[in-house]
């Protein structure tokens, strides 16, 4: 006779942090490979883990049942606490659970959840099956366990079971026996389950490893907190049959009969609110984009545009995409009215439609940018567009989004927070009971860039462990433990806005910051079941480009808009070309200032590789020099055939972007579009815990066959790894490359208003503002120092001649709103005296020593030492003050005090400013005789290749990208600029205490060009920091 | 009066490397692990500065030992030096964390002149392999400024002291934070310049308390300090960089230890009979033994003698992280012992130690123990004979699992089927972690003598009897 099947119906996946042991999809696959007819995932109170298994069993056979397990906080009158599983019947029955989940998790803190029973009699929960686990004799009396299944009947009638494990452990046969009787008293069928914890045995000790930490133990301590044994996994079939009676079994499959919901049958509901009444949404988008076309193009639409318009007006009302244009619109235009500068990008946003609604500046008519590219009609994948937002004026539009569609329908997706390696080994040392300071230790001494690294050795060098099985056992332990999730985290910006109730779509939970909630599914999840988000970022360079513009506009003394800047400016572009950027956006990182004198841009477009080559991708991929030489013409441009062409035309031949890539491998390597897709996601995943091995030998063999070499396909998929979590597709860089312009030019052509405006937006880029200050004055901008009786809370561009004032923002330490008071209360004339400043401002001690400490009292204190005396005279002044007369404000001196030096000054003013308008410390030094032989970084310039040289500098970066084989790059500053100094790993790690260590370094080596980059190859490195006692240098260390 | 100050620049580190017979870089850190406190030569070699981050620390020296700095220890470790300073000057003052003051003034005619007083005080430094800067100073201030810069000499003349002072910077003037950035701001960077400021002037702008601290240093007014006695207890620590795991490692600190314990009975005119001596291990619970002596005694080569043979009786059950060794008995010289080794008390509970310390004491330490439950799913590690002397967590005892009451002492293969079973299978698999896996499934039967069993199949398929019902 044959058996019947079975659904697996309570189990736990790696979303019941710190519980389950395997990862939804491991579960989904093993329950396929067994041939369970369901499996239900049943987190505890969640369903983050449902979207993945749902991918997982999208085309497989078995059926996936959303569920969610629950202990509640107290129990009904004289019974037991009720632990149960509660399954989604319909659609219906899923909101409702989900609804259950927001309510116990929105009452507790952030990844805990806290509900009553009297929630379960609140909540409708009529379209949800329950699976009570009752409790063993030994946790409740018979009496409790009846009043619990009881009140459990009440609430659920015909669609309570009693949930059977059999998972061998001491007590079973009573707990079995209690589980007959119960279902005896309550008429109420048995169903067998396997109350699983993990998709194979193997993964007990990892389990077990779950349970220590969950415990705050180890798991040599963590005695019966641990499971009795490994069966707490999916069993093969033949083993359950053999362990329940047919009836239980069949009972499982009746449940699993009754579920019919099904996650791919979410749909995104648009709020319905922007639509105006009695317009259709695509007839209102329609309108939305004429007007727009009017304002875009006052003297008529271009025709090819025009063109453009029609297309992808037709495609979007093809795809049913209106209301994600119009939601952001909405967005858009709110910000506009509000004064904040935005900026779309993303697939999608560099349309034409886009551009008229204002979501983006990329003019369509200026670069020839195919939305189609952007949108995929073949895969129903739904359009993405980031929108960059001022960052210091975000909050705003957040706030906006939260008001129009209220907090029951607007929340941000969450971040799942994965394992690293860096905290994989610091929890598994935990649980196996490791010395933590020694796991710091080891931590600490690894260096992660080194493949090469014998790990286990070091464990037992470090004598965490004398067992070199348990050494054994820790590695295979971390690495599975790696990728796991450890709890959800806000998104940085994406918001999904919801028609209904958001909670009856995806359950809401608290996220750390307050009066923030995040729902429990991440941006991968949401793209898996087709739902949509808009992202909401934050970008600094916007509120820097506000506010030059702001500045230019005072100086006309008319608007001046971003729009009104001229295209294809050949001066800014001479600029760039120089390596000049410090401060533009994107290109000023050490990186991007060498490879700017090689890529030599002269035209938008240019700016658009610019922005994307200098990534991991085409590094990795070893496409930068092939792309310069048939940028300089130095190299033909061919294309294998003519469909390559189409691909790579843009880029001579060679593949930049990430779009390319992926087209790549299906015009030469024949990926079908559903494959694309999977490489792509593979791609996006690759950082944390995805495997691009299986695409390396379909995407070599597919490109063998068609006849391109092994050298181009091998490199390829090095290209495709390096993209692998840094991804840069084109149509972000059509947009940053915007920025790039706009604030070169801004740069080129109003250096005070870019400086000020850049110092007003801190912090933000690459930069601390003393070395913009320093930029500026190598721009001609001249620096006025910071003054009680000139200087406002912002940095100002004062006269005709657009001196830049130093505002009273940079005094550390000095209160905002002290600042405030100075400015408004001060006199037409100006302060008088310390003790005027402190009453008419009404200024604390601490402010005026803050205010002294900066020397900004040049107008009654010879110096700062004196200014401070006065400050220090405790007594209030006296009530009679303004009847004064002038001579009264004669400031009291003090002969004894020294007049500070040059030197002092400069570090007091690096103490408190962060900068010095006095001579650089190098300066200083140089002049004192100890920087004998060094060149400036302005000598250097005009110095021949390969002459030896020697150097010193104040440390203001160290770097050591991952595509650079192990060189450590170092900039140093000096008074005329910077030089690189490229150390190269031997050198490095014979001088590694200099390397590290050193505020001020010296530097023998040899100089390097490559036409105007100079490199210093380094040779001795020595420390000189004890010359600059304690004056803070700030260094970028290894980002 | 004339102040002689002690200042120990890095105590701890002094301590653990005398207790160390190889030599290697080896840092204190903070109580957090993230900075360097003190660094030895050799770390030092090796670039390892104070302050340091100890991530940057690490990468520069990766044998590197750290030892994490603690309070308590160190107050321990300064309280010993007060001991025996105390038997030089009569009015010691322990100045934690890493100072001792004295009065020296009054011994210059005991000892003949400073000079003899200073280099008394210098050799004893030696013997305890202490580094220490000594600073002399007509005001307990002064010494101390003077000695915690490194500046001390054997010259009590107030004129120098006063020019020495004013040579030494702000900084170490030990200003609090604020008063200290206030000078600084006010350019100013020698006491003698905020000697020289006029000292209205100076509590009024500054605070009343910074005139004061200027003149406590002066000498224009009174400092007194407060009077201290050693404890009526001897205790040392001995601490480990890397954990000791030969007996013969402990003898070295050991003898350095009971030498001091030696001169310290000397000093007090006492004897001892019982030394406790505890050792640390990372994991386990800390060894702790009794070590008596047949009849009062005071001498180190006895004591150490003692301490080897009991030692080479019991060897270590894990490494030894540190060691501390105790004594809270003290004899008088002459006084007869037979009195106080019955302990006349009619308390119980002493009597019951007492008891069991002869007992013990007879048997040895191994032979006593007594049960208690483990929370461990394994049958075998169910159980513990724990020592006597060890506390116990209490373990959860509701919910057991059935278990025979008679677990025999090892499986034993089961020869013939069983006649009957009554449960099972119970499935038992664990220990992972520690090399005693398990993986049984465990049933109760009955065999053909009629008793009832627990027997178990391993995995491979092997049957054995574990333990019999009654």
């Amino acid at each position: 006779m044959e058996r019947p099947g079975y659904a697996e119906l309570t189990c736990v996946s790696n979303f019941s942090f710190l519980t389950g042991a395997s990862h939804p999809h491991e579960l989904a696959e093993r329950a396929a490979g067994l041939g369970y007819r369901a499996l239900a995932i049943t987190d505890a109170c969640s369903v983050a883990g449902i979207p993945r298994a749902w991918a997982a069993l999208k085309d497989s056979p078995v059926q996936l049942i959303t569920g969610s397990h629950f202990e509640l906080d107290d129990a009904p009158p004289e019974a037991c606490i009720p632990r149960f599983v509660l399954l989604a019947r319909t659609r219906r029955g899923y909101g409702q659970l989900c609804q259950l989940i927001t309510t116990g998790r929105r009452r507790a803190e952030k990844g805990q959840y806290q509900l009553f029973f009297r929630d379960i009699e609140t909540h409708t929960l009529d379209d949800c099956l329950c699976l009570w686990n009752p409790p063993a004799p030994a946790e409740a009396s018979a009496d409790q366990a009846l009043a619990c299944g009881e009140w459990l009947l009440r609430l659920f009638e015909h669609r309570l079971w009693l949930a059977a494990t059999r998972t061998l452990e001491s007590g079973e046969e009573q707990k079995l026996s209690r589980i007959r009787w119960l279902a005896d008293q309550l008429r109420c069928p048995i169903t067998a389950t396997g109350d699983v914890h993990m998709h194979s045995r193997e993964r007990q000790p990892l389990q077990d490893v779950l349970t220590a930490l969950h415990h705050h133990t180890t798991v040599e301590h963590a005695g019966h907190c641990l499971f009795q044994n490994a069966e707490r996994y999916l069993r093969p079939l033949p083993v359950i049959q053999r362990l329940f009676p047919d009836a239980w079994l069949e009972q499982s499959l009746k449940i699993a009969d009754q579920c019919t919901f099904e996650p791919g049958s979410l749909r995104y509901e648009y709020p319905p609110d922007l639509v105006p009444e009695g317009e259709t949404p695509a007839g209102y988008l329609k309108r939305l984009t004429r007007e727009g076309e009017r304002r875009r193009y006052p003297g008529g639409t271009p025709l090819t545009v025009q063109a453009l318009i029609r297309k992808e007006l037709e495609l979007i009302s093809e795809m049913e995409y209106e209301h994600y244009f119009l939601t952001i619109h909405d967005i858009v235009a709110f910000a506009r009215n509000r004064g904040i500068l935005c900026q779309g990008r993303g697939s999608a946003a560099n349309s034409a439609v886009c551009y008229c609604l204002g979501i983006t500046e990329v003019n369509p008519a200026r670069v020839e940018l195919l939305f189609e590219r952007f949108i995929s009609k073949d895969r129903n994948e739904p359009p993405d567009i980031d929108v960059d937002f001022e960052h210091e004026r975000r909050e705003e539009v957040i706030q906006y989004i939260y008001q129009r569609y209220s907090r029951e329908r607007a929340a941000l997706a969450a971040t799942v927070i994965r394992y690293r390696p860096r905290s994989a080994i610091r929890d598994v040392g935990k649980a196996l009971g490791f010395d933590p300071a020694q796991v710091e230790q080891l931590l600490e001494g690894i260096d992660w860039r080194d493949k090469s690294t014998n790990w286990r050795q070091q464990i037992l060098d470090k004598r965490l462990t004398r067992n070199p099985r348990v050494a054994d056992q820790f590695f295979t332990l971390v690495n599975t433990l790696l990728g796991f999730p450890r709890h959800l985290s806000q998104h940085v910006g994406g918001f999904v806005i919801s028609a209904g109730p958001l909670a009856e779509l995806v359950p809401v939970e608290n996220a750390a910051m307050a009066d923030r909630t995040v729902i429990q599914w991440d941006k991968d999840d949401l793209e898996s079941l087709g739902l949509m988000k808009v992202d909401v970022l934050a970008l600094g360079m916007l509120s820097a480009i506000r506010k030059a513009l702001a500045l230019i506009s005072e100086r006309k003394g008319e608007p001046f808009r971003m729009q009104d800047i001229p295209e294809e400016d050949p001066a800014t572009y001479a600029m760039l070309q120089t390596g000049d950027s410090i401060g533009v956006f994107q290109v000023e990182s050490r990186a991007q200032i060498n490879m700017l004198p090689r890529l030599k841009p002269e035209t938008y477009y240019d700016l658009v590789i610019e922005v994307a080559i200098v990534r991991p991708g085409p590094i990795q991929g070893d496409m930068v020099h092939p792309y310069l030489r048939r940028k300089h013409g130095l190299e033909p441009v061919s294309y294998p055939n003519d469909a390559i062409r189409k691909v790579l035309e843009r880029t001579l031949g060679v593949p930049i972007f990430q779009e390319q890539v992926i087209k790549l491998a299906m015009v030469a390597a024949g990926f079908s579009a559903g494959e694309a897709d999977q490489l792509r996601r593979a791609m996006a995943a690759w950082k944390s815990h995805g495997d691009l091995t299986p695409f390396r030998e379909k995407l070599i063999s597919g490109m063998l066959e068609r006849g391109h070499d092994a050298d181009f396909a091998e490199r390829l998929y090095q290209q495709i790894c390096g993209f692998g979590g840094y991804g840069f597709p084109e149509s972000h860089a059509a947009s940053f490359a915007l920025l790039v312009y706009v604030s070169a030019w801004i740069k080129r052509h109003h250096p005070a208003a870019f400086y000020c405006a850049l110092l007003n937006s801190q912090p933000m880029g690459f930069y601390s503002p003393s070395q913009l200050v320093q930029d500026a004055k190598r721009h001609q901008v001249s620096v006025l120092p910071m003054d009680v009786n000139h200087s406002q809370w912002d940095h100002t561009l004062e006269g005709p001649d657009q001196h830049l004032r130093l505002g009273l923002r940079l005094v550390q330490g000095l209160s905002s709103a002290g600042a405030q008071r100075l400015c408004e209360q001060r006199p037409a004339g100006g302060y008088r005296s310390a003790g005027e400043l402190r009453k008419l401002a009404g200024l604390n001690q601490r402010d005026m020593e803050m205010l002294a400490g900066a020397n900004a009292m040049p107008a009654f204190a010879t110096n700062r030492h004196q200014a401070y005396w006065q400050l220090l005279d405790h007594e209030q002044p006296t009530e009679l003050f303004a009847a004064e007369a002038p001579e009264d404000y004669q400031p009291d001196h003090c002969e004894q005090l020294p007049e500070p030096s040059e030197g002092q000054n400069v570090l007091a003013d690096y103490a408190s400013l962060g900068l010095s308008l006095q001579r650089h410390p190098l300066a200083l030094l140089r002049e004192q005789g100890h920087l004998k032989f060094c060149h400036t970084a302005e000598e250097l310039k005009s110095t021949r290749a390969g002459v030896p040289v020697q150097i010193a500098g104040l440390v203001t970066g160290r770097q050591r990208p991952g595509s650079a084989s192990g060189v450590t790059f170092v900039t140093l500053e000096d008074e005329t600029g910077n030089v690189n100094v490229v150390v190269w790993l031997e050198t490095a790690r014979r001088q590694r205490k200099p390397l590290l260590t050193a505020r001020l370094l010296h530097v023998k080596g040899v100089l390097e060009r490559e036409g105007d980059i100079v490199h210093v190859m380094a040779g001795k490195l020595s420390d000189l920091s004890h010359l600059i006692q304690k004056l803070p240098v700030s260094s970028r260390d290894f980002h | 009066m004339i102040w002689l100050y002690l200042h120990f620049p890095h105590l701890l580190l002094d301590h653990i490397r005398r207790a160390r017979e190889d030599s290697g870089a080896l840092v204190i850190v903070d109580g957090s692990g993230q900075t360097v406190l003190q660094a030895c030569p050799e770390a030092r070699e090796l670039g390892v500065q104070v302050g340091m981050r100890l991530k940057t620390a690490i990468t520069l020296a990766p044998e590197l030992a750290i030892v994490q700095a603690d309070d308590q220890q160190q107050a321990r470790i300064l309280e010993g030096q007060a001991r025996w300073l105390y038997r030089y000057a009569a009015h010691v003052v322990p100045r934690p964390p890493n100072g001792l003051l004295a009065e020296v003034g009054s011994l210059q005619r005991l000892y003949g002149g400073l000079p003899a007083v200073w280099q008394t005080v210098e050799q004893a430094l030696d013997e305890h392999q202490l580094t220490a800067w000594s600073g002399l100073g007509h005001t307990p201030l002064a010494a101390r400024l003077i000695a915690r810069t490194g500046k001390g000499e054997c010259n009590a003349d107030r004129d120098h002291i006063l020019r020495t002072l004013g040579q030494l910077p702000l900084q170490v003037a030990e200003f609090d934070e604020r008063t200290c950035t206030r000078l600084q701001r006010l350019g100013l960077d020698r006491l003698q310049q905020v000697f020289d400021l006029p000292p209205a002037e100076l509590a009024r702008r500054l605070s009343p308390e910074t005139l004061a601290r200027v003149q406590k240093i002066l000498g224009s007014r009174p400092d007194p300090q407060p009077d201290w006695q050693p404890p009526h207890q001897f205790r040392q620590q001995a601490d480990f960089a890397r954990e000791i795991e030969q007996t013969q490692g402990l003898l070295f600190p050991l003898q350095r230890i009971l030498s001091d314990l030696e001169d310290d009975l000397c000093w007090r005119q006492q004897e001892t009979d019982t030394l406790f001596l505890t050792l640390q291990h990372r994991h386990e619970e800390p060894t702790r033994l009794r070590i008596r002596t047949s009849g009062p005694e005071h001498r180190a080569e006895a004591f150490l003698n003692l301490i080897r043979l009991r030692l080479e009786r019991h060897p270590l059950r894990a490494p030894v992280l540190s060691l501390q060794l105790s004594v809270k008995r003290f004899l008088g010289r002459e006084a007869p012992t037979e009195r106080d080794l019955l302990g006349e008390t009619q308390d119980l509970n002493e009597a019951w130690h007492t008891l069991m310390s002869r007992l013990q004491a007879r048997l040895g330490e191994s032979a006593l123990s007594q049960l208690a439950p483990q929370a461990d799913h394994r049958p075998e590690r169910a159980w513990s004979a724990a020592s006597l002397a060890r506390k116990h967590q209490p373990t959860e005892t509701t919910g057991l699992p059935r278990r025979p009451l008679w677990l025999l002492q090892g499986p034993q293969p089961l020869t013939s089927p069983p006649q009957a079973w009554f449960a099972g299978p119970e499935r038992i698999s664990g220990g992972w972690w520690d090399g005693q896996r398990v993986l049984r499934d465990y049933y109760i039967a009955q065999l053909d003598s009629g008793q009832l069993a627990w027997v178990f199949r391993d995995t491979q398929g092997g049957w054995y009897i574990h333990g019999w019902f009654g």
